[in-house]
């Protein structure tokens, strides 16, 4: 019966035909269609029923036909006739090896159940094809055929087999018609397809086409390096050899050498032209070189070159085009116009900041670099970027800015920040066994906090979050001591400007300790309570990179019946106040773990008041006495010291200095050499109250900071034993140190979940016990190499196998060979 | 071995079934969920899938995971467009993404997502029961994005980019020309104009000073009773003092 065109029917009935693995009544239902529904013929019912089923990829045809009712003509019957597309039940691969198929079933997802379509076999043939081809098989063969499965419904069996044939390596690369270029200046130009030679067993004379063609440029463009403007490939031949080789023969014309003519610059108004000569860095007169002006005008390879599109570009410029025209070519001399269209400069007009699932805006914002209003810059927006991967808080690896919306009318541009939050919090739990009896060690540190949240019970997702303030917990006991600190920092104090304040507390305590009976003694004690707080700020003169910061600390020791090498005196106190103050500028980067350039510099002083000089005490006199009593032994002679010492160090009187600078240079690839040095000197205002026996230094070894009563540092010097070049004379450490260090790095993955390089060192240190020994050249010296890994859950792990090639005092062996384990110390 | 476990490990779709929604209509929404999840594949398509796949986003909607119920909701009223709870289902997709948009001070790509979802749902369904929510959650949503961009350009102002906050008040005013924060907005507006006019050169100052000028005008003539009066009258005083020492 005629279907009239346009009508309305009801649907009197639903039949699918063709189905084989499919049940009726289970399309019926995906369709969507009922049994009394009014549809329109055509209309958009049946053509959405169509795309739906084609939507499921389950078939290769599908047709729907309508057939009125001859009784009731305002119903239809409709039939669906379905052709179902076969499952793969069974496959195998063959030709290739059964470890690598894993792989290629992923890649092809290839698994039983698969449906099949030609195009699917077609794509699955030149994608192994293509994969093989690339790995020098330029033979390779695929086969793929498919047979009905008799055991299953529907179904295929698939057989895939893999030819990859011999090799193809190249054995020789020839040219024909170069004179003014060497065969071998031109092969080297083929970075990637090399000719078979003894020296390149390590690496596969492959060859592959598509690297191949990109070869045929570098050949022309070495020519246009050289003055050979007119240079060309007129032919190239491919001859394959009986023993399973290649020979690659090129003709060439190198036409002839040309030089650069006068070079005139059109369209600029906002660089003179003088300053675009001295960028462009070409003279009339040149041998020509296509390839050299081109980087010139813009270096693709590097986006921060010093070229005259980014000149452009870092000032605004950012609709500028400049092109080079050859504007006349005498004999061998060729002219130049370069044709500037410098548009408006840009500015910033929406800054926007996505990804940021945990951060809060503001903490990000303000650490922007490009602001609403503000000229377009691209080092602004490159620093930017930098300084965001500074914050911790985001993935280094995967903060990207894009640039939006740019309008060369209205002269703005937008810029979306896309980050992604990575961990920033670490957990430390540790136990172990060290100085003579078990230690646990509980750390946590929060990169990201937010104290004001710590009431809000909605934003413990685990923790509160997204403020950029840090908060760090740390407990450590053992069976003769406990230490305890609390630490927090605010890097906005204030939220005006970047002005950090922190603030922390510590507290120990600490028993005597029988090192061979193991006994804790209680009635014997030193107590250390602690506390500082500290404000540091961003420079805008003599520029922004400089950090100056103050710090008061003060803390009180308390004594109980405790003798040790610090005090004399086992009943006292000794109070310590003091003031900091530092200037330091931070540049390195862009990723702090791994920072391929800038400087790191920092110097400060950390002062007490002088005492001496108003508590009416005569200190030479003291001094005297004490030296006269030092030796002996009678009782009240060694009471008689104890009470000098407890007025010498009732308040401690010192003043520490110290430098360190520290360079990143990246040297090729992403292999960066950190190269400096470091100094710190620890002095008295009054030398007959004498230098401290506190805050000293203690050179040798990891440089870890562990556990220590008296403000000790550690420096690292690796190839010797921890502190080993400040203890073998005496117990208390130098008072003077200098070390200088190479070290060379290089990255073996910088990813969101590890970040790993490997280092080798040369480094050079050594301390004294009064600045009268001190000599700076008098250094031990180490070599080695190491490991770092960083995991953001984790912090640094990492480990030097170190070799002093000098002996420490006391003994007359070199060093030798030292491990160093480093574990949570930070770059 | 309870019942549920036994569900759990079975083989047969239909006991999983019946204990799925024995729990469901107990409001054991979380048990429910783990079985429903299991059979879901196995009834697309079949005549009882519309009631696993309503079951399974309800439950979900139910226990707050909100993701996972915004996802079966939309896939229920797309698979099942003539269902009687297929309206139900759209509107409380779009419900779900919005209970996932986070505070105004984090990524607001939830927020955005809801907004097109409760778009289309009002395209679609005009005259909806749940037209008034549906309107409350727009206008919830969008005070949200008012109140990201008010907040940043409020920044700026804090840390003393007063040309940034500037320009950042006026993206705001056209993008949001009905805010209820424009009040606000216009106010911080004319607190950044007079800081970066009291903050120039000096012969900027007066054209500056009269940018401030302006911006109060603009303040009074669209709020007459602002509730910022106090401030902006004393900014506006000063404006009149500074300008008549250059006239």
């Amino acid at each position: 019966q005629e279907i009239k065109k346009g009508n309305t029917y009801t649907i009197a009935g639903i039949e699918v035909v063709g189905l084989k693995s499919f049940n009726e009544q289970t399309v019926v239902t995906t369709t969507g269609l009922r049994i009394g529904q009014e549809i329109t013929i055509p209309g958009e019912e049946l053509a959405d029923v169509e795309k739906k089923l084609w939507g499921y990829d389950l078939f290769n045809k599908i047709d729907i036909y309508a057939a009125e009712d001859e009784e009731n003509p305002s119903q239809i019957y409709l039939q669906i006739r379905l052709t179902e597309r076969p499952a793969v039940s069974q496959f195998k691969i063959v030709g290739i090896k059964e470890r690598k198929q894993d792989e290629i079933l992923k890649d092809i997802e290839l698994k039983a159940g698969k449906k099949v379509t030609q195009s699917y076999i077609a794509n699955t043939k030149n994608y192994l094809l293509n994969k093989y081809k690339k790995q020098g098989f330029a033979n390779v063969k695929v086969n793929i055929s498919t047979k009905p499965d008799t055991a299953q419904v529907n179904s295929v069996k698939m057989l895939i087999n893999v030819d990859k044939g011999e090799k193809v390596k190249v054995s020789d690369i020839n040219f024909i018609g170069n004179e003014q270029l060497s065969s071998k200046k031109l092969r080297s130009a083929m970075k990637n397809t090399k000719q078979k030679s003894f020296f390149r067993f390590w690496k596969k004379s492959k060859y592959i086409p598509e690297d191949y063609d990109t070869d045929l440029v570098s050949v022309v463009d070495k020519y246009k390096e050289n003055g050979y403007r007119d240079a060309r490939i007129l032919s190239d031949t491919v001859i394959y050899n009986d023993d399973n080789t290649l020979t690659l023969n090129l003709n060439v014309e190198e036409g002839d050498k040309y030089y650069f003519g006068d070079i005139n610059f059109v369209g600029n108004t906002v660089y003179s032209d003088e300053t675009l000569h001295k960028v462009l860095g070409i003279n009339k007169g040149d041998t020509y070189n296509g390839v050299l002006l081109k980087e010139r005008i813009a270096d693709v390879t590097d986006p921060d070159a010093d070229d005259i599109t980014n000149l452009y570009q870092n000032s605004g410029y950012l609709f500028s085009t400049v092109n080079p025209v050859e504007i006349s070519a005498k004999n061998d001399t060729i002219d130049f116009e370069i044709r500037i269209i410098e548009g408006k400069p840009a500015y910033f007009d929406r800054i926007m900041v996505s990804g940021n699932d945990r951060t809060n805006d503001h903490v990000i914002y303000r650490e922007l670099r490009t602001r609403p209003g503000d000229l377009y810059q691209k080092t602004n927006v490159v620093r930017t970027v930098r300084e965001l991967s500074q914050l911790g808080f985001f993935d280094p690896e995967q903060i990207s800015p894009e640039i939006k919306n740019a309008n060369p009318n209205a002269g703005t541009v937008d810029v979306e920040y896309k980050v992604v939050e990575k961990g920033s919090s670490q957990v430390q739990l540790q136990g172990g066994y060290g100085g003579g009896g078990f230690i646990g060690t509980l750390g946590l540190s929060f990169a990201n906090f937010s104290l004001r949240n710590i009431l809000n019970k909605e934003a413990y997702k685990p923790l509160p979050m997204g403020d950029g303030q840090s908060l760090s917990l740390r407990l450590q006991a053992s069976k003769y001591y406990q230490t305890y600190s609390f630490s927090f920092s605010e890097p906005w104090f204030g939220g005006k400007e970047p002005r950090q304040f922190s603030v922390s507390f510590n507290h120990t305590q600490q028993y005597r300790y029988n090192y061979y009976t193991q006994d804790v003694d209680k009635s014997q004690r030193f107590l250390i309570s602690g506390v500082s707080v500290g404000l540091s700020k961003r420079l805008k003169v003599p520029d922004d990179y400089f950090y100056f910061s103050q710090a008061l600390s003060f803390q009180h020791y308390n004594l109980k019946n405790y003798n040790s090498y610090l005090f004399t005196f086992g009943d006292g106190y000794s109070n310590s106040l003091a003031y900091t103050i530092g200037l330091s500028r931070k540049s390195s980067g862009p990723n702090p773990i791994f920072p391929m350039t800038g400087s790191d510099f920092s110097v400060s002083a950390k002062l007490s008041l002088p005492y001496s000089l108003f508590d009416g005490r005569d200190y030479s006199a003291l001094a005297e006495e004490r030296d006269e009593l030092a030796d002996s032994t009678d009782d009240n002679d060694v009471d008689r010291v104890s009470e000098i010492d407890q007025m010498r160090f009732d308040w401690l009187e010192f003043y520490k200095v110290k430098f360190s600078g520290y360079w990143y240079t990246n040297l090729i690839d992403k292999l960066v050499l950190k190269s400096g040095g470091e100094f710190g000197f620890l002095g008295s205002y009054n030398s007959d109250r004498g230098v401290i026996p506190f805050e000293r230094f203690f050179v040798g070894g990891d440089g870890m900071a562990n556990y220590t009563l008296d403000g000790r540092e550690n420096v690292q010097l690796r190839g010797y034993q921890n502190q080993s070049l400040s203890t073998s004379s005496t117990d208390e450490g130098s008072v003077i140190y200098n070390k200088f260090s190479l070290e060379l790095r290089y990255p073996i993955t910088l990813k969101q979940q590890a970040s790993i390089y490997g280092l080798t060192f040369l480094e050079g240190g050594a301390a004294f016990n009064n600045f009268r020994d001190f000599n700076p050249f008098q250094l031990k010296r180490s070599a080695g190499v190491g490991l770092r890994i960083f995991m953001p859950a984790f912090g640094l792990l990492g480990i030097d196998f170190g070799y002093g090639f000098d002996s420490v005092d006391g003994t007359n062996q070199p060093s030798g060979w030292q491990t160093h384990f480093v574990i949570g110390q930070q770059f | 071995c309870s019942e549920y476990q036994k569900a759990l490990k079975s083989e047969d779709t239909g006991v999983k079934y019946t204990m799925a929604e024995q729990l469901y209509n107990e409001g054991k929404y979380s048990k429910a969920n783990r079985l429903f999840e299991q059979i879901l594949p196995k009834y697309v398509g079949k005549p009882q899938g519309e009631r696993v796949m309503y079951m399974y986003a309800d439950a979900a909607y139910q226990v707050n995971d909100y993701y996972l119920a915004a996802y079966q909701f939309e896939r229920f009223a797309n698979s099942y467009p003539k269902s009687s709870k297929a309206q139900e289902a759209a509107y409380l997709s779009a419900k779900a993404t919005y209970l996932t948009s986070p505070k105004f001070s984090l990524d607001q790509t939830e927020t955005y997502d809801a907004l097109n979802k409760l778009q289309n749902y009002i395209n679609k369904y005009p005259n909806s029961e749940y037209l008034q929510e549906t309107n409350q959650l727009v206008q919830d949503l969008t005070q949200k994005l008012e109140k990201k961009d008010l907040e940043i350009a409020k920044q700026y102002k804090k840390t003393f980019k007063y040309k940034s906050s500037i320009k950042s008040i006026e993206n705001f005013l056209v993008d949001y020309p009905g805010s209820e924060l424009k009040e606000e907005a216009l106010f911080v507006k004319l607190e950044a104009t007079y800081e970066l006019a009291v903050n120039s050169f000096e012969y900027l100052i007066k054209d500056r000073l009269e940018q401030a000028q302006e911006a109060y005008d603009d303040l009074i003539k669209y709020y007459p009773n602002t509730s910022f009066s106090d401030e902006a009258t004393k900014i506006q005083e000063s404006i009149t003092e500074e300008l008549s020492k250059r006239s």
